[in-house]
């Protein structure tokens, strides 16, 4: 279970969000009603959360929903496995410092801030399956 | 005219020449952070060593009252130096004088040195600002830029070819660096671009600034079209320098050869444990560079392109030496399209230059992957193997951890015509990694278990022990010797040493057809 802070319409919402494990995009539209019982507005997270990434897992739309996107994409520079996320939303960072270990052909890559600044979005949660291409992080 | 009048006139011509496009004009280039063309041709040679030629040419263009324009060496200064004391030929575009643009006699005094250094055998160095082609010119200033791609050509193999951007190149201008074989480009005062950005709005409707499309940065990191990323023009000057002292003059001679003090027979400890036990963790291959090399100096080129892959020069006993090594900090030191590009074009540098290759092995394969696929990985993945079979020069390969499948065969493998390959104890030399290997050995068995993960596990054990290590290839001679980590540099040195007469022909043709 992990905890999420929601803004609509200025309103703040605490959201609770359970990790379905090995989930497929079948599975993807269950984080409505997960995400449901918080509160009424809270149904528009899910929206633009499945709008941006619609076959990812139930825990990656929650962080996408939290806060506004950053101005730097931080993208997933090899198909792998999210192994641990070290930053969170919010956090400052500098030039080099490793925002979390993508997994992928078998060795445990660090993924580097590109440049000193604040954490604006994290998109991918541990054990997640990432492709090239895929926005981990945003920055501001 | 009296001769003492002819003298004053000789000496007023000069002066007049000197000034370029004028001091307006030159205190706009400064502004900007530029030095003139002269300046820069002070900085990058030794004291006094300039000696310029065709000073006095001068456009023959009358179309649109050419012929009134004062163009003082139409905007172009060439001539030939010393670089600590090697001759190199140069050519310093001015962009103070019209823009720096490219007319007929530019390129004929341009091709003119380029010809005397071809001649000579020495390294030619070419300092691009210039506008482009020289529009009132038409077709001969085009027939200008024909003219010197060509000789770019015919040059490359046989005399070093550095180009170094310190202002716009834009068009057909950008083909001439990229032939050469290094190009060096200044932070925000340097671009190169086929078309700019208002011509890409114009088109495609994309808007781009000028550094982003085509400044230092992009071509260093995304593109990979250059190869040094410089801060201001100084620095970059020094490290022209510095390249020139591993090169050779050209191809039938050798690099220099500058003794250290550093010790051949230089044992390093850290070595034996600079390899983590878990196979998956990865670790910085420039410090296992930086650990051999004399000094532990290393030059690395195109640090910031393709990055899973380090190219660069070093010397081993005072004798320059081409390092190619996978890194598996980046992207788990996988090869890809750009990784293989990279590495291919420096080995055929280096074969060209009669340059020994070293090579340190840690590469878990190609990346998968259908971008991958479709960017054609098969091409440009041919290439690394095309350059390292057709290399000649002595081929040095040091297994140091993963080598698997056809990326260990593309990394200057013993099959390839390497003439010396070490493996460390850590090496894990095999058709492909154990995980993969057992899932793939023992499917069937798997999936029959009673508890297929527990059972898969231990296959991958068994695998591991049985095959990934440097013995089955050592047992078939494909490893030569299994050594200890701490002893690299006294083993690759004596290696170096032993390979120094090696001589290796190749069947007489015209020239193979490398995938491009």
């Amino acid at each position: 279970m992990r905890k999420f802070i929601v803004n609509v319409n200025g309103n703040s919402y605490e959201v609770e969000v359970e990790e379905v494990g090995g989930a497929t995009s079948t599975q993807a539209p269950s984080v409505i009603p997960v995400a449901a019982p918080a509160s009424k507005p809270v149904e528009a997270a899910p929206a633009p959360a499945a709008k941006a990434e619609p076959v990812k897992p139930a825990p990656a739309p929650a962080p996408a929903a939290q806060g506004s996107e950053g101005a730097v994409k931080v993208t997933a520079p090899m198909p792998g496995t999210i192994l641990d996320v070290k930053v969170s939303v919010g956090q400052q960072v500098t030039k080099g410092t490793v925002l979390a270990i993508l997994e992928a052909m078998k060795m445990e890559n660090e993924i580097l801030a590109p440049q000193d600044a604040t954490i604006a979005t994290v998109n991918v949660s541990n054990g997640q399956q990432v492709n090239t291409g895929d926005v981990l992080f945003t920055l501001n | 005219m009296a001769t003492f009048d002819k003298l004053n006139d000789l000496r007023t011509r000069r002066e007049n020449l000197k000034k370029g496009g004028g001091d307006k004009r030159i205190a706009k280039q400064h502004e900007t952070g530029k030095k003139t063309a002269r300046e820069r041709l002070a900085a990058l040679l030794d004291e006094g060593s300039f000696v310029e030629v065709d000073a006095f040419v001068e456009t023959r263009s009358i179309d649109f009252d050419m012929q009134k324009k004062k163009i003082p060496g139409d905007g172009v200064v060439t001539g030939y130096g010393t670089i600590d004391g090697r001759l190199v030929f140069v050519a310093s575009q001015d962009f103070t004088v019209i823009g720096g643009s490219l007319g007929e006699m530019h390129a004929k005094k341009i091709t003119k040195v380029m010809d005397m250094a071809m001649k000579m055998g020495a390294p030619f160095i070419s300092i691009n600002d210039s506008g482009g082609a020289r529009i009132e010119e038409g077709i001969d200033a085009l027939s200008g830029f024909g003219d010197i791609f060509m000789r770019n050509t015919l040059a490359s193999g046989v005399i070093p070819q550095i180009s170094v951007i310190m202002g716009p190149c834009a068009g057909g201008a950008v083909y001439s660096p990229a032939i050469t074989d290094f190009i060096f480009m200044v932070d925000k005062t340097s671009h190169m671009f086929i078309t700019g950005p208002s011509v890409i709005k114009a088109v495609t409707g994309e808007e781009v600034t000028f550094d982003e499309l085509g400044g230092a940065m992009t071509h260093n990191t995304i593109s990979g079209v250059a190869h040094f990323e410089c801060s201001d023009e100084d620095s970059c000057f020094e490290q022209v320098k510095k390249l020139i002292s591993y090169l050779p003059d050209n191809n039938l001679s050798d690099p220099e050869i500058i003794i250290s003090n550093d010790d051949f027979n230089r044992l390093e400890p850290d070595l034996n444990t600079i390899i983590p036990d878990d196979a998956n963790k990865p670790y910085d291959m420039l410090d296992v560079i930086k650990k051999v090399t004399d000094d532990g100096d290393f030059f690395e080129i195109q640090a910031g392109f393709a990055k899973n892959i380090i190219i660069g020069f070093g010397r081993f006993g005072g004798k320059t030496a081409g390092i190619i090594a996978n890194q598996p900090k980046v992207n788990a030191g996988v090869l890809d399209v750009d990784a293989s590009d990279k590495a291919a074009r420096f080995v055929r540098f280096c074969d060209a230059f009669n340059i020994p290759l070293v090579t340190f092995t840690d590469v878990p394969g190609y990346l998968p992957g259908v971008n991958q696929e479709h960017s054609g990985i098969i091409r440009h993945g041919a290439k690394l193997l095309y350059a390292f079979s057709e290399a000649t020069v002595p081929k040095v390969n040091i297994i140091v951890r993963k080598a698997y499948g056809g990326a260990y065969i593309a990394m200057n493998s013993k099959h390839l015509g390497c003439d010396m390959v070490f493996a460390w104890p850590t090496a894990e030399i095999a058709v492909m990694g154990p995980e993969g290997a057992a899932n793939i050995i023992f499917r069937k068995e798997i999936a029959q278990s009673d508890n297929p993960a527990e059972f898969r596990k231990q296959k991958i054990e068994e695998y591991r022990e049985k095959l990934a290590n440097p013995y089955i290839a050592a047992a078939r001679g494909y490893v030569d010797d299994v050594i200890e980590p701490a002893t690299t540099r006294q083993r690759i040195i004596s290696a170096l040493d032993m390979l120094a007469g090696k001589r290796e022909t190749r069947p007489s043709k015209k020239h193979g057809n490398i995938p491009l």
